[in-house]
């Protein structure tokens, strides 16, 4: 269907170059984040790339040379030459501040509630759909969290959890939707701020949720994982509010 | 209750179309094994042998255009490699491309594929087998299925040779069948999860615990794959 009014027309018109090379930039950068993408992997050519994002090469260039000037690929040439991913990027305590301070607390429970809604239905699916083997690999994963101390590596065991109970509810779109529910939460989850988590707490909790998978009791796998994500977004919550909302005696003179 | 005609004729549709490409992955798994035989274990997997497993896979995807990728796992056993051997490839437009897998165990995207069930079961049987469907996302991530056969040098296993089939390939290619059976029926594999279904009555990816109500399970006569159809009445 053609856009019919003015308005319309614009929210419809093509992308100009610079926000697809951005959004390229921000795809990569979160994939790595989230280790869909690791470290020491060869990026496809220069060609299949900007053939698969639909892009200019120019526009791709453009997207690499970003990623290169924050260090997050190298290109080498040669041979076995090609672009390689060579850091993990990570958010800056600082970009986490930033990221808290600009995102309100209405955001953050909204981001929670469609987390809600995605990981009540997953848990319910996992429970109808996983075979017992499977579960035995959703423990490990729970019990991964507490095997890490930094604060990278705990978020990917956390992130490697969720995304698994998705896997095990057998949708690909849940799946998806949980990548992406991860890709935004999880580094400020773990960032180490002022209040940090307790990942002893968090690993008895998705351990908990594993266990009700395994018994098969979706109602309490369902109660279960609402009452974690709800933990979830308390953290955040308090974070920023750690940070943006100096106290009344801190404000005044 | 007996299975109606439709149904039986059906089930063996379905066993004929999947013993054929039972056979092909035995002998694309017996094909790759050629390039290591009478090489000493710990095997070496050279850039050579890559090129010529690459050519195989080549061949494979071409004669099969359902297939969406494949290649050949070996057992960290066998290899002299303590990384893992998994070269696989999926096919993209006008070429096939090998995908990377992070093969570190404590990796954060460690493809622990020695524990995957289409490894596993064959290293424990030295059979084929089939895995799915399951969502692959630190692999293909794609909702497939995974047909696997053991690669032997003398006697002993090494690996699997395998393919990838997309479920929505799948589906295509099963519906005609399926639907020609009157009433709901659906291919389980031997979990007895659904493959495909031939109605909304039993959908991909869902379990089928009991057969009661008068349904009933046909066996697919493949060997060591396990798939049934259920029907009913």
């Amino acid at each position: 269907m053609a856009p019919t009014t003015a308005f319309q027309a614009h929210v419809y018109r093509s992308l100009p170059e610079t926000e697809r090379s951005d959004a390229i930039v921000n795809r990569i950068s979160k994939a790595i984040s989230l280790g869909l993408l690791k470290v020491g992997e060869r990026l496809p050519s220069e060609t299949a790339l900007s053939e698969m994002f639909g892009v200019a090469p120019s526009t791709l260039r453009e997207a690499l040379s970003d990623l290169r000037q924050q260090g997050i690929v190298a290109t080498r040439r040669g041979r076995s030459g090609g672009t390689f991913i060579v850091k993990q990027p990570f958010m800056s305590p600082d970009a986490t501040r930033r990221w808290l301070q600009e995102t309100s607390i209405a955001e953050l429970r909204d981001l929670g509630d469609e987390h809600a809604a995605i990981a009540a239905a997953t848990v319910r699916l996992a429970c109808e759909r996983a075979e017992s083997h499977e579960v035995g690999r959703l423990l490990d994963l729970a019990r991964a969290l507490v095997m890490s101390d930094k604060s990278e590596a705990r978020a990917h065991a956390d992130s490697r959890f969720h995304i698994e109970l998705a896997v095990l509810a057998q949708s690909p779109r849940l799946t998806n939707a949980e990548i992406r529910l991860q890709a935004e939460t999880v580094q400020a989850l773990w960032a180490p701020l002022s209040s940090t988590r307790d990942p002893e707490r968090v690993a008895a909790e998705h351990l908990a949720v594993a266990r009700a998978i395994a018994d098969d009791a979706p109602e309490e796998a369902q109660r279960l994982v609402l009452q974690h994500i709800r933990h979830d977004i308390h953290h955040l919550v308090d974070a920023k509010l750690s940070l943006g909302y100096p106290t009344n005696q801190e404000e005044r003179p | 209750m007996t299975a109606s005609a439709p149904a039986l004729k059906a089930a063996r549709e379905i066993a004929a179309w999947t013993n054929a490409l039972s056979l092909d992955v035995h002998e694309f798994a017996a094909r790759s094994a050629e390039l290591w035989s009478g090489r000493p274990r710990p095997l070496s997997i050279t850039r050579g042998d890559i090129a010529r497993l690459e050519e195989l896979v080549g061949a494979f995807l071409e004669t099969h255009d359902f297939v969406v990728g494949a290649g050949a796992i070996f057992s960290t056993e066998a290899i002299r490699s303590k990384d893992g051997g998994l070269e696989w490839w999926i096919r993209r437009e006008r070429s096939i491309e090998k995908l990377e897998f992070d093969l570190t165990p404590g990796g954060e995207r460690f493809y622990d594929y020695q524990n995957m069930p289409f490894f596993a079961s064959a290293s424990r049987t030295g059979e084929q087998t089939v895995w799915g469907p399951y969502v692959d996302y630190l692999g293909m991530d794609e909702y497939i299925l995974t047909y696997s056969a053991p690669i032997q040098l003398e006697g002993e296993f090494a690996g699997v040779a395998g393919c990838d089939i997309r479920i929505k390939k799948l589906e295509e290619i099963l519906m005609p069948t399926l639907r020609s059976i009157p009433g709901d029926a659906a291919l389980l594999n031997a979990g007895g999860r659904v493959v495909v279904g031939n109605s909304g009555a039993h959908l991909v990816g869902e379990r089928v615990r009991s057969t009661s109500g008068g349904r009933s399970l046909i066996p697919i006569e493949v060997p060591h794959l396990g798939f049934s159809l259920l029907v009913s009445p």
